[in-house]
């Protein structure tokens, strides 16, 4: 259920131009989230965050919702080149956790841009 | 029982090496191993997940040494391995035959890597890596790793043409595979747990404190599980070149304006845990470093292949005063050293640049990716590239005429160059700045040739403790070659899981 709302949204928002589904909002006080989990935050922060807001979040919560990583898909005429594929890395493919590039309440540079300065910018 | 324990390692101790045998037992001021409340329990607990560690965990389960558990602290599995140039040194690899080389074998490797050890290689352990080398391509071919079609090159310092490289010129190509193969066949792998402290009973390992959902580098991150390793805990952590304040107390020419080529987590704290209970670490100093770095790319990059175009084809210059500084086609230490020097007053790098003609290069690949991804730049006359790096124009220009002026001679009379594939430099020229970065820890912790840990004390192996791959030390001596630490990792992985199979039936 969750799964197919979320696909609906990301496929929807990828061919409007300005907002972008990922885009960083404040969410509840000072926290910042993400435009497109706006109805997560409506139940506070368990849903992710192993049942309590104090223990950091897994990607077992982001699994949840998007499916397995090589299973996501990815925008590919905007990668630098088609190697660059980084849902398919050829460096961690399917070893990689969503948090080695993901950052829920802040931006983040995905972990390709430790080498691939010019390939990913933060998001 | 534990007194009894005691005894029989400080007996072996004197067997092996003759001394310590006086010497009073551990008794380090850690968790005591009776006390703790196991969260979790496995057979073989292996740390870290680069070429060492993935290869440990397949062959362990392979051998049916019952369950496996691999601890990478990162959250991305291949550590350093995973972004390696995916160079390999197969002595008779398949590839080799074809190519009609047909005089190479495991102890013309060996005979290479004594030259480069300088003395100082375990050569007994080089031989039992360069004699399984064959199973050790057979692995990565059983597990689905491509390599370049008709590709075999003899890289710098081998004697022969034996190094094969991946498909994508990546040991992720290989680390995706042995992942892949482990899931598939029961390994269990685990993300962000940080290894906090070994539980000992005596010198023999029973388990590890563990930081589970760690953010690398917070350690306040995460929560401390306690998991028992019913069998062997495998050390396969990798070198510590990311270890600034390490690296530096063991070699101080390794200044903090040194990047390294590794990936982040190579910080080595596994070795200096291992350290504080008894393992006995050696040529911790030997690290080496790569002097075709570059300041404008994170990691490896690909600064190193430009190089290579960039030492023959070219100069490097000093940007302080517009002249050549070195040999450029010297050996590693030499030019490192040699770069090193280049400083602003206040000490800070004055990096050098390389150039060489853009016009002979046109379509090249190395040069393609690295002006694409702004590590190097074209620039249309030295005019443009003494502005642009802040050069004395004056003197820029009489280092180009003085230097093509020996062009024809083939004779380097500033440094002694070998000026055989040297070129005639005419503008627009291809331009990137330098400077060395640290690649790869010789030393670390001492194991025989079973990759059984040693004790400081008894110089025997601890039990229960097995450490493979840059994480040990001693192997390589003075230098590593190239396409070499692969090799160790993945064969050693071999080796290990036959070692503890072995000990558990003893």
């Amino acid at each position: 259920m969750m799964k197919t709302l979320l696909l609906t949204l990301v496929v929807a928002t990828l061919f409007t131009g300005a907002a972008n589904a990922g885009d960083l909002v404040k969410m509840k006080g000072s926290t910042q989230g993400r435009s497109n989990h706006e109805f997560i935050y409506q139940d506070g922060c368990k849903g992710c965050h192993q049942g309590s807001g104090k223990q950091n979040a897994t990607d077992a919560a982001c699994v949840e919702c998007h499916g397995e990583i090589t299973s996501i898909p990815v925008d590919e005429s905007k990668l630098a080149i088609p190697e660059a594929h980084p849902h398919k890395s050829l460096h961690y493919n399917q070893g990689a956790s969503c948090l080695a590039c993901h950052s829920e309440h802040e931006k983040k540079a995905p972990v390709c841009a430790e080498c691939h300065r010019t390939w990913f910018k933060e998001m | 029982m534990h007194d009894r324990r005691s005894f029989l390692k400080l007996g072996a101790g004197a067997a092996v090496g003759g001394i310590a045998a006086a010497l009073p037992s551990a008794a380090l001021a850690t968790e005591c191993a009776s006390n703790i409340k196991w969260d979790e329990t496995r057979d073989v607990i292996v740390v870290g997940s680069g070429f060492a560690g993935l290869s440990s965990a397949l062959n362990a389960k392979r051998q049916g040494l019952g369950s496996i558990l691999v601890l990478e602290k990162m959250q991305v599995i291949g550590g350093n391995s995973a972004i390696n140039g995916g160079w390999l040194a197969i002595p008779k690899n398949p590839i080799q035959l074809a190519q009609g080389i047909n005089d190479d074998s495991p102890e013309e490797l060996v005979k290479d890597q004594i030259i480069s050890g300088r003395g100082m290689q375990n050569t007994d352990m080089l031989r039992q890596i360069a004699n399984r080398a064959l199973d050790a391509y057979q692995l990565c071919i059983d597990t689905g790793v491509k390599f370049r079609e008709g590709f075999n090159q003899q890289v710098g310092g081998h004697n022969k043409a034996r190094a094969i490289r991946t498909l994508h010129g990546v040991g992720g190509d290989i680390t995706t595979k042995l992942y892949e193969a482990g899931k598939k066949e029961g390994v269990e792998y685990r993300l962000q747990h940080y290894v906090e402290d070994f539980i000992m009973d005596g010198q023999e390992i029973v388990g590890l404190k563990v930081r589970q959902n760690y953010r690398f580098p917070d350690l306040k991150t995460g929560k401390t599980i306690y998991i028992k390793a019913n069998r062997a805990v495998i050390l396969a952590h990798g070198g510590f070149s990311r270890n600034l304040a390490l690296r530096e107390l063991v070699d101080p020419a390794l200044d903090k304006t040194l990047d390294c080529t590794n990936a982040l987590g190579a910080t080595g704290e596994v070795t200096l845990t291992a350290m504080a209970h008894g393992a006995f670490p050696v040529h911790m100093s030997f690290i080496q470093t790569g002097h075709w770095g570059s300041p404008d790319e994170g990691g490896f990059g690909w600064s190193n292949a430009l190089l290579s175009i960039g030492f023959h084809k070219g100069i490097s210059v000093n940007v302080l005063d517009g002249k050549r500084f070195m040999n450029e086609r010297a050996d590693r230490k030499t030019c490192s050293d040699a770069i090193m020097k280049n400083r602003n007053p206040d000490g800070s790098p004055a990096y050098p640049v390389v150039f060489f003609n853009h016009d002979d290069h046109v379509g090249a690949e190395e040069v393609t990716r690295a002006v694409r991804d702004q590590i190097a730049w074209k620039v249309d006359s030295l005019e443009q590239l003494a502005k642009q790096f802040n050069i004395p124009l004056a003197q820029l220009k009489q280092t180009v005429d003085e230097y093509n002026k020996q062009v024809p001679l083939r004779i380097d009379p500033l440094f002694g160059r070998m000026m055989d594939t040297a070129v005639e430099l005419k503008a627009p020229f291809i331009v990137s700045r330098i400077w060395p970065k640290v690649h790869y820890c010789m030393g670390g912790l001492k194991t025989d040739l079973g990759a059984r840990v040693l004790h400081s004390q008894t110089l025997a192996p601890m039990k229960n403790l097995y450490a493979v791959g840059e994480a040990t030390g001693g192997t390589h001596g003075g230098t590593r070659l190239s396409s070499t630490a692969c090799l160790e990792c993945l064969t050693m992985g071999i080796i290990v899981a036959e070692t503890i199979k072995s000990d558990m039936q003893a």
